[in-house]
């Protein structure tokens, strides 16, 4: 208990240390992202509202109109879509983080530390979402006069600068970083509701996710189905990641014909870097989760690559649907976005479904996605048994 | 036939170097029971886990029938252990979130064996079949990793402290299923233990003592779990 009193207390100085902020590096990825795309849009959205007055010609008014629709409508879009995954990246770590601290966090409670008091150390996770959220402003800002130049490439509206506006700063970096800290507290108090007796307890304590009925499978399959029931949040998250490549790839394809390569580019980025983030982030999860079953496996004598089947392999139909949804969403929004924010605009081509944006995408997909399960497969091999033994 | 010459095995570099085992050298015949008792840290464990091809041993060969298993690589090993070997640890190590029948099923599918419903019988659990570990008792754990361990049909079964976890009544209930299938299967079985009454079950006892073999005898009557002290 001695020991265990003085460990917590090391580590436990700020309850959380940066090191453990450092993990978060996936919400910070999507900070940045969401904050960048949100600055350049609504910066770009606020400088050309201030020379509306000098936008005279009816194509230049129409052309206006529409790229102010597009800033909006991409910014609360990502925006509000990136916001909605750090939520439940940031809840989904802060989760994790006690149920793997129990036993630590309930000497602490024990001990005399206050619920709140334990729970303020969590505020520590808004500076990780602040430090994604200031780069992704400074990148923007960087961007922002290509960015402009390619907006007025036709030469419609009188030429201005991108300025800084400290408002949108405080917007979009300060104001999320307080509400994640926020979020943080509040989260973690939620989750420390239990006593420090429950907590040491429940530390030791394993939760199952029992099967509804009996089967008769093979032992592997078994495992899978059994493995992708017991950890349904990682369901989510690996068919969001897939979700995300499959729209914003196909979308990019499309928005360099609809929009400009710029766009493209930005979107293709922001899919392949979201995408890739969320889908470590959740397979490394599976492996730790996993890794005393995988030992096990591999003491009796199933190959590396029968773990990973049993393992990873009852995500896969999942991501196949991520790429299903993220195929129709993106086709859907951009059906909407030409037939009603584009409408009755001159050169703006028709549009219909990409077959071979489509082609292209999958191809990708499929080598991406298999080449992750098979760098986590090798990673497999070298799990030993010396690991669980002294576990 | 198991015949081990000359196994070396350390952990750590330089300075922290810590040979575990320093030239150990034993034959176990097949069928055979055999103890291996010693003090904690005297490198009984490590021995078990370098003759069952856990871990490689950094000198010295082992060898079953005429098996080289001293020179095997990872994937060699694996399929060594699918064919071979069955284990029972201390902690169990029975995977949480799948039911006693999918437990032993993870041996029973390795060999073929469609019928391990009838080992799960055997060890006493038909009733609690569809139980998860967290629902078990200690003991009752363990004859699920008894049972796991067998349905694999081994040809030697390691154990490594099997009822170090156990109060003696379970303890004994455990060492009793053990060999009574023992019996009924006739695999060779190596088990490492700090408790001397259990060596009185056995048919070779070896003694060890940092790293080294310091005794080896054999008992001419073998006591049964219920016969021995605690």
């Amino acid at each position: 208990m001695m020991y265990e009193y003085v460990r917590c207390r090391e580590e436990y100085g700020m309850i959380i240390s940066f090191k453990d902020v450092f993990k978060m590096i996936g919400i910070l990825i999507v900070s940045f992202c969401a904050v960048f795309v949100c600055t350049l849009f609504l910066n770009y959205y606020i400088d050309i509202t201030s020379v509306e007055a000098a936008i005279t010609g009816q194509m230049a008014r129409i052309m206006y109109e529409a790229m102010r629709n597009t800033a909006k409508m991409v910014s609360a879009l990502s925006g509000g879509c990136l916001l909605l995954t750090s939520v439940v990246l940031l809840c989904f770590y802060i989760g994790h983080y006690v149920d793997t601290h129990k036993k630590q966090l309930g000497i602490l409670k024990a001990l005399g530390y206050s619920r709140f008091a334990i729970a303020k150390g969590f505020a520590v996770f808004g500076l990780c979402v602040f430090a994604g959220a200031a780069a992704g402003y400074l990148g923007a800002h960087l961007l922002m006069p290509g960015f402009y130049e390619t907006q007025n490439a036709e030469g419609y509206f009188p030429p201005f600068d991108a300025t800084f506006h400290p408002s949108l700063f405080i917007a979009l970096a300060v104001l999320p970083a307080v509400f994640f800290a926020m979020l943080s507290i509040f989260y973690s108090y939620y989750r420390l509701r239990v006593s420090a007796l429950t907590l040491m307890r429940e530390a030791a304590a394993v939760k199952v996710v029992k099967a509804k009925k009996e089967t008769n499978m093979p032992f592997l399959t078994e495992l899978r189905k059994s493995s992708v029931r017991q950890r349904k949040s990682l369901v989510f998250f690996i068919t969001f990641a897939v979700f995300c490549f499959s729209s914003m790839m196909q979308m990019s394809f499309s928005m360099d014909e609809l929009a400009s390569v710029m766009m493209a580019v930005m979107i293709m980025s922001i899919g392949i870097v979201l995408a890739c983030v969320t889908l470590l982030i959740a397979t490394t999860s599976v492996m730790k989760a996993n890794a005393k079953t995988i030992t096990m496996l591999k003491v009796f004598g199933y190959e590396a690559r029968e773990c990973a089947k049993a393992v990873l392999g009852g995500y896969r139909p999942w991501a196949y649907v991520g790429f299903a949804v993220g195929t129709v969403y993106q086709f859907g929004l951009l059906k909407i976005a030409v037939e009603v924010v584009f409408a009755g605009m001159e050169g703006i081509p028709e549009y219909g479904f990409d077959v071979p944006a489509f082609f292209c995408t999958l191809v990708v997909f499929v080598l991406l996605y298999e080449g992750i399960m098979r760098f986590y497969g090798k990673k497999m091999e070298r799990f030993s048994v010396k690991e669980i033994m002294l576990d | 036939m198991i015949k081990i010459e000359n196994v070396h095995k350390s952990y750590g570099t330089g300075d922290s170097r810590n040979e575990v085992l320093k030239g150990v050298s034993l034959t176990v015949k097949d069928g055979d029971f055999v103890v291996i008792l010693g003090a904690s840290g005297s490198g009984k464990s490590t021995l078990l886990n370098v003759i069952s091809g856990l871990e490689p041993a950094d000198e010295g060969t082992i060898c079953y029938d005429d098996r080289k298993v001293s020179s095997m690589n990872d994937t060699e090993l694996t399929k060594f252990r699918k064919e071979y070997i069955g284990y029972i640890f201390q902690q169990y190590f029975l995977l949480p979130n799948l039911d006693v029948d999918k437990n032993v099923k993870m041996g029973a599918d390795l060999a073929g064996n469609k019928e391990y419903r009838k080992t799960i019988k055997a060890v006493g659990l038909e009733e609690k079949r569809m139980k998860y570990p967290h629902e078990l008792s200690g003991g009752e754990q363990q004859r699920v990793s008894v049972a796991r361990a067998l349905a694999k049909k081994p040809k030697v079964l390691y154990l490594d402290e099997p009822t170090g976890a156990l109060d003696e009544q379970t303890g004994r209930q455990v060492l009793d299923y053990i060999c009574t299938l023992k019996r009924e299967l006739g695999f060779t079985m190596v088990m490492v233990t700090h408790n001397q009454n259990i060596a009185q079950m056995a048919d070779t006892v070896i003694r060890m003592n940092s790293g080294r073999i310091v005794e080896t005898y054999h008992n001419t009557k073998q006591k049964t779990a219920y016969e021995i002290a605690w």
